[in-house]
């Protein structure tokens, strides 16, 4: 790659996009001279070979692996507002593997993996920081969860482990480890690969990357329907015009099932909204990421200094993304609960996201029984760790129309066959 | 150590709210600061001269006063161990260790200012342009800027400083205790209302505060009036943090002892806006340098705290506010060396100078020496109580600023959110507010009556339209809405020259280091809405909210995307309005734990707690095992008392039990005890325990002791959706009773020594029956006759309050019979001996009943039970683990629970060298009774028939083998024991 | 947090009450396919709209009774009314 490709605005990129680097940044620092842009605006094309909804990590993923891995670079993204704006901008961006089925621990390996190289590959500092990832227990039902999934975790060949307070201690220096706790911290489920990255790059990273391979991104377009003739899809309708394509794929969040019931598909997703919060910055304090599934709060700190908090989903099914004082209120008392020496940080920003929870706590991905319309949904609380391995295997299923053995468990069919996903089991144990 | 004197103090002022007969003094970076009572931390720096109190973000460039109000970016300061105190606002208090963030070595001379000379490589988004390559460096590279982190300090050891939440119940609530909030707090009250009035700053009054003779003496006219008007409640140091859902408010009252905070929750019926307008920074080159202020923030330190802001000014102002800031800074003794017109066409270009102010160049070519700039260019109104009650407000151009656009009934705006005007009709405006948000109150008070079924609806008294003065007392609250909509007079918007950049770049994100070359360049690199804008550079996201920056935000990424303001729009204001503790937040700690009557003595005989949802019990009492034997060869006893416990009467209690279990209840006859096990509706077990029936239309059912509230739930679901004509009574008893299991070969002689009215013999009172009858005295017990530990027990179940009585009396009177008590571990190794199963533990939410063992009771033949189609679904195909006993093959190894059942290599498996799971162990002990170990586990159908070898990997990685056993029951499989 | 009405104990805040999910019909389990059955299990109504949806006042009256809610403001309108 030449370190001077000079990439204007309108020409025709094809490959990687212009160089970032210390090189790069230092000669635009010296010359004052514009970065390029990071993509291109273009105007809504009558017919693409694909057309993605969703411009999130997901479909943008998907768009650049369709383009980088087998060649089909004809293909629109398309967001209904800006990319990133929903659920990957909503994310708290926790990265992890530790899952509890072989099917869940090797799917979200792999999506750490592209994770892992992502940067290099896109040419975009995601700063992925592996922290290390520590999942709390409060009682000996939840202990024995995470010894299952550290088993499960080691059989695949991923680094879990089960640790004991004194080293919960050490890694987390604030965390009250104490017997008097009203939630005595017993034990965790320490996975040292997991971490935290900046999910606005991610977002970028891939929109760049596939720009630069000839994939349209249009924001603030608006899929309005779904043309289906004879079981096959035939095009979309947008705010901004009509698309003919042979593939959709779907991939919202919040409002996959409205989506797919424009083709004709039924989904089993509910929308549920998800509230996360941000503090001030302090001083960097807490390196791991701090999860309690007892208490239903996720803690980490950014390279900014704030904490970044996550809990469960709303008591309620709702597309609503006020946020609720419940929310706050119960995160700041979990959270006190676990490291009582932060009563005195600030909650800066409060949001909620939605999610799609289905009946088991999987996803639903692959073909549907109408040809040609393809889903990415159902990623409940944890579809942006998924965004990379998502978009690889939906571009290869959609490019060579078979299911990749990786998502073979995850497709909507196993609703009607009563075979579902067993990371139901862990969230069904009591915590 | 002598304080600095105060050298820019300045003689008393008429509206000065500091206490010149009390002062103090504090620590500031060590050197001791003299202060007086009603001094903010930074006044106090101020009135000594100090004029540097912090380091920017990214380029560590020297920071000062801007506002000179909670919002000051340039005052975040450390106190003691609490961070990121807003120094502007927090008040000076004796002994204060007040300390600059993240600067290093000092204030003085920071290091990282190095970071300046790169400023021009450190654009927005640098870092996601570099520490790429390596990739394995990133860490390293990571690890640096965290150093930059721009904040403060917390400590492990800080104490918990949270205050009791309190609820309020105001009719009106007031946001803002400015001239319009308070005339319209009064006018509520006067109408009848209950008011709450909310005011963020130290004092009532708002701008007024800091004006002229006439703005001190309208305020002191107003204070007398709310201060004299009852049933309005005043909170100063209080902000309405956020209005959610339903007008559904939070008030948060800062500065309580320890520096705690309260949260203050209120369903207000009428939400009123009055936050007044926060004054915006221009953005100009050297904006940012220690000396260049807001009109506002002159005229607080001057007339609030008689501290003269510099020597010598220049002033730019394109507003009264501005105008008046002139007039205080000659007033005060500054030389006004420049008053700048934008109005007529001034503008200031640059201001020269690093740790202060040197010089600014003017658009005329001139360049003034001076020490002082002082901006006047325009309002900000903060929408965000109205953003959150799902207006949009549209921006004016003629203003300049954001306006209401259309405001729910609940929510009415005054002040200068809805308008400008002279002082005396922003407070007519207020108080006609006032009057039409206590009228609307009444009409939803009303309202929320009408929607209490059996209540007549009250306040039906006439509405008091003009009342003369303050309401009496028996006119009470706001009447019925009979009355006309209050007509509230517009007020005026005057015009505003648009003013947000000048003529050279600047710093337009103070908390962030964010200039306006930053946000043109990330639109001209594509990031070109505004979410992406703002995302990309960070703009807007940092402490102050938005609040001072978000506007010129906006305008500056409009005028690069060659855009309007109304087109680029607005973000999104989410709550809360201004930051908030954790600990007001979390408030005290209130999350209940529950306990039996025996409590005292198992904490007197040294039991070891086991948390079990929100029941605290004994784990054991020093030695489960031997606990475990004496139930297997004398008698133990347990206490179950968090065991759920459902009351069940009527006559149809028969078919909600053939409904909601799998097996059959129809011939259950008096006195009779059965097992059963409750699926959901996708055949997942869900819930086991027993049932008796106590009489012909009354049974007691009971449940595990985590399910006990579900199936409470799961029941009445049933009853009242699907078959509200069935005639049966639910009543949980959980806690109405203590109950307690006596269990062991003794058991029987145990309790015949203290039972009364019950036949204990074998024939009179056999297996899986139930009695009531008097226990130690106590009348109105139940006796089971059941058998979770596989030896002869009976459950008794004893009105609560007599619990430990009984506990006491039977361990005094099992003495010779070598009575002890055993807790959950020695139940469970009992349990696990007996091979009866753990809801929860031995099944997972996937686990269908088939896959439990359950097959003997499950009845497919009955009509219609919750979960059946599953069920019979599973039964034909044979799908799903099985749940089997497990002995491994060396007795002495106990697999821990959640050990992997395996097939090893080249078996086709799934995991790291085709290690394939089959299985896995639910459950394990050594049993005291086999001296061996034993399991109960899952694994998959084809290697469950008995004596299946199996391997199990333990944790670590060593494979033992293991075969599934005959019976689930490791011991006693016929059940003999419990039936003798 | 939202208020709603319940038919009995009037305006209370939605923390007292358990969201049990819209109202969905139960097969005959004498005559239902898989394929019906588990639509009823797992197929929800997820409209951004308005939903008939079955509510327990798990905090007060501990009544379940229908409202119809939209799940994109979270207005509610309670369909029963409790005795006058």
């Amino acid at each position: 790659m030449a370190a001077g490709a000079r990439a204007t605005a309108g020409r025709r990129r094809s490959g990687r996009p212009p160089r970032y680097s210390a090189f790069t940044l230092l000669r635009h620092g010296l010359s004052g001279e514009q970065w390029p842009r990071v993509w291109q605006e273009h105007p809504l094309q009558r017919s693409y070979d694909v057309v993605i909804v969703g411009g999130g990590v997901h479909g943008l993923a998907a768009a650049y692996y369709l383009a980088a891995n087998h060649g089909i670079t004809n293909v629109a993204v398309l967001d209904k507002g800006y990319i990133g704006g929903g659920g990957s901008g909503r994310s708290t961006a926790i990265l992890r593997s530790n899952y509890l089925t072989p099917e869940g621990v090797r799917f979200y390996d792999r999506s750490l993996h592209l994770y892992d190289h992502m940067a290099a590959s896109l040419g975009y500092n995601v700063m992925f920081s592996r922290r290390g990832h520590l999942t709390l227990a409060h009682n000996d039902a939840s202990l024995r969860t995470m010894r299952w999934r550290a088993e499960v975790n080691q059989i695949q060949g991923i680094d879990s482990d089960v640790i004991g307070p004194s080293e919960i201690r050490k890694l987390v220096p604030f965390l009250d480890v104490s017997e008097k706790a009203r939630y005595p911290i017993l034990g965790a489920l320490y996975h040292p690969p997991g971490g935290i990255i900046r999910h606005d790059a991610v977002v970028w990273g891939y929109a760049r990357a596939a720009d630069a391979l000839g994939v349209h991104v249009h924001q603030q377009t608006e899929v309005t329907a779904i043309d289906v003739v004879d079981g096959q899809v035939r095009g979309v309708r947008t705010n901004r015009g009509d698309i003919s394509t042979p593939v959709v794929l779907n991939c919202t969040a919040g409002w996959s099932t409205l989506v797919a019931e424009m083709a004709g598909v039924r989904l089993p997703i509910q929308t549920f909204p998800l509230q996360a919060a941000v503090t001030e910055p302090v001083r960097a304090f807490l390196h791991p990421v701090v999860v309690s599934g007892t208490l239903h709060v996720y803690v980490s700190q950014t390279d900014r200094g704030e904490l970044v908090f996550g809990a469960s989903v709303d008591p309620f099914a709702s597309y609503s993304t006020r946020g609720s004082l419940e929310f706050a209120e119960g995160l700041a008392g979990h959270v006190l609960a676990l490291m009582p020496g932060l009563s005195r940080m600030r909650l800066l920003r409060q949001w909620a996201g939605l999610c799609d929870m289905t009946p088991d706590f999987s996803p639903v991905m692959g073909g549907t029984e109408v040809a040609g319309f393809y889903v990415d949904v159902g990623w409940g609380t944890y579809g942006f760790k998924a965004g990379p391995v998502s978009g690889e295997a939906m571009a290869e299923c959609i490019a060579t129309g078979r299911t990749p053995e990786i998502i073979a468990a995850f497709g909507l069919n196993r609703f009607g066959e009563g075979f579902l996903v067993g990371e139901k089991g862990a969230a069904a144990v009591g915590h | 150590m002598t304080a600095a004197p105060m050298r820019m103090r300045l003689g008393p002022q008429p509206g000065e709210e500091i206490d010149r007969s009390r002062s103090f003094t504090f620590s500031w970076n060590g050197r001791t600061i003299a202060a007086y009572a009603g001094d903010t931390i930074v006044s106090a720096l101020a009135g000594s001269g100090e004029r540097v109190f912090s380091r920017s973000f990214k380029y560590h460039r020297p920071r000062g006063l801007l506002t000179a109000s909670y919002l000051d970016p340039g005052c975040i300061l450390q106190v003691g161990d609490e961070p990121n105190v807003r120094a502007a606002h927090r008040q000076a208090a004796a002994g204060m260790d007040v300390r600059s963030q993240n600067t290093w070595p000092s204030l003085r001379f920071d290091v990282k200012a190095g970071s300046q000379l790169l400023s021009r490589f450190l654009g927005p988004g640098f870092y996601y342009k570099t520490f790429i390559w390596p990739r394995r460096l990133w860490p390293v590279y990571e690890s640096v800027l965290q150093r930059f982190i721009h904040a403060g300090q917390v400590s492990p050891d800080t104490p918990l400083a949270a205050a009791d939440k309190r609820y309020a119940h105001p009719d009106v609530l007031i946001a803002g205790g400015g001239p319009a909030g308070m005339a319209a707090a009064a006018a509520a009250a006067q109408s009848g209302a209950r008011v709450m009035l909310v005011e963020e700053e130290h004092h009532l009054g708002g701008h007024l505060r800091w004006g002229g003779a006439a703005d001190l003496a309208a305020l002191s006219e107003l204070r007398d009036l709310v201060a004299g008007m009852p049933g309005v409640e005043v909170l100063t140091d209080a902000v309405v943090a956020g209005r959610y859902d339903d007008n559904w408010v939070a008030v948060v009252r800062r500065g309580l002892p320890g520096g705690a905070e309260q949260l203050i929750k209120a369903r207000v019926k009428v939400l009123v806006a009055a936050p007044g307008l926060i004054e915006r920074p221009y953005v100009f080159h050297g904006n940012d340098v220690p000396g260049v202020m807001l009109s506002t923030a002159v005229r607080r330190l001057i007339n609030l705290y008689a501290v003269k802001p510099g020597e010598r000014a220049v002033v730019l102002t394109a507003n009264a506010a501005g105008d008046a800031a002139a007039d205080d800074l000659r007033r005060a003794g500054v030389e006004v060396a420049r008053v700048v017109d934008a109005r007529s066409g001034g503008d200031i270009v640059a201001v020269r100078g690093h740790r202060r102010v040197r010089s600014a160049e003017l658009a005329d070519g001139s360049t003034v020496p001076c020490d002082l700039v002082v901006t006047a260019t325009g309002w900000t109104a903060p929408t965000a109580l109205l953003n959150m009650s799902g207006d949009r407000p549209v921006y004016d151009q003629r203003a300049a600023r954001f306006f209401p656009a259309e405001l729910p009934e609940a929510v009415l705006a005054t002040g200068g959110i809805a308008g400008d005007g002279s002082r005396d009709q922003l407070i007519e405006h207020g108080r006609a507010i006032g009057r039409e948000a206590a009228r609307r109150a009444g009409r939803i008070r009303r309202d929320w009556q009408a929607a209490l079924p059996g209540r007549t609806v009250l306040d039906e008294l006439a509405v008091l339209d003009e009342p003369a003065g303050p309401a009496n007392g028996s006119a009470g609250r706001p009447s019925a809405g009979a009355a006309e909509p209050v007509p509230v007079p517009d007020l005026p918007v005057d015009a505003h020259p648009e003013l947000f950049r000048g003529r050279t770049h600047g710093i337009v994100d103070f908390c962030e280091d964010v200039s306006s070359k930053d946000i043109a360049a990330a639109i001209g690199e594509g990031y070109d809405s505004i979410e992406l804008a703002k995302r990309y550079t960070t703009a807007t996201m940092g402490p102050t909210q938005g609040k001072l920056e978000l506007v010129n935000t906006i305008a500056i990424a409009a005028q690069a995307a060659g855009k309007t303001i109304a087109e680029t729009g607005t973000t999104t204001w989410r709550p809360p309005y201004a930051p908030v503790t954790l600990g007001a937040l979390a408030g005290r700690e209130l999350e209940p734990v529950r306990y039996s009557p025996m409590q005292p003595w198992h904490e007197a005989h040294q039991a070891r707690p086991l948390l079990a949802g929100a029941w605290v019990r004994p784990d054991h009492y020093g030695d489960p095992a031997a606990e475990a034997i004496n139930v297997r060869e004398r008698v133990g006893i347990i206490d179950v008392t968090p065991i759920g416990k459902l009351d069940l009467r009527g006559p149809d209690v028969p078919k909600l039990l053939n409904l909601l279990y799998v097996n059959k209840w129809s011939k259950l006859g008096i006195g009779r005890v059965r097992y059963g096990v409750m699926c959901t509706e996708d055949g997942v077990v869900f819930d086991d325990g027993v049932t008796g029936r106590l009489g012909p239309d009354h049974y007691l059912m009971s449940t595990t002791s985590s399910g006990a509230a579900a199936v409470w739930e799961w029941l009445e679901n049933w009853l009242q959706t699907a078959y509200p004509d069935w005639a049966v009574h639910v009543t949980p008893v959980t806690t109405a009773y203590a109950s307690m299991n006596v269990a062991g070969p003794a058991s029987r002689d145990l309790l015949t020594r203290v039972t009364g009215g019950v036949d204990l013999a074998n024939e009179a009172f056999g297996y899986m029956e139930v009695r009531t009858g008097t226990v130690a005295g106590v009348d109105g017990c139940v006796l089971w006759r059941i058998g979770f530990t596989g030896e002869l027990s009976y459950e008794l179940h004893v009105p609560a309050a007599y619990g430990l009585a009984v506990w006491e009396t039977l361990m005094d009177r099992g003495q010779d019979l070598g009575v002890a008590p055993f807790g959950v571990e020695a139940q469970r190794i009992l349990r696990l001996e007996k091979g009866h199963l753990i809801v929860g533990q031995d099944t997972d939410g996937l686990t269908r009943g088939f896959s439990a063992a359950l097959d003997w009771a499950i009845k497919l033949d009955k009509d219609d039970f919750a979960g059946k189609p599953e069920l019979a679904w599973q039964h034909d195909d044979d799908s799903g683990p099985r749940l089997v006993g497990l002995q491994p093959d060396d007795g002495s190894v106990v697999p821990p629970e959640a050990s992997q059942i395996v097939e090893g290599t080249g078996v086709g498996g799934t995991g790291v060298g085709g290690t394939a799971i089959v299985g896995r162990v639910t459950s394990s002990r050594m049993s005291p009774t086999l001296g061996r170990a034993i399991c109960l586990a899952h694994v998959e159908a084809r290697l469950a028939a008995p004596g299946t070898q199996v391997t199990v990997r333990l944790p670590g990685g060593r494979l033992v083998t293991a075969h599934v056993t005959e019976h689930l029951a490791h011991v006693d499989p016929e059940g003999k024991r419990m039936r003798v | 947090m939202i208020q709603i009405r319940c038919p009995w104990c009037g305006l209370r805040g939605a923390g007292e009450f358990r969201y049990t999910g819209d109202v969905r019909t139960r097969p005959d389990p004498a005559s239902v396919t898989p394929q019906e059955w588990r639509d009823y299990l797992y197929f929800p109504a997820n409209p951004c709209g308005p939903v008939v949806e079955t509510w327990y006042h798990r905090m007060g009256c501990r009544r379940f009774f229908t409202a119809e809610r939209d799940t994109a403001t979270n207005e509610v309108w309670t369909l029963e009314e409790g005795m006058r």
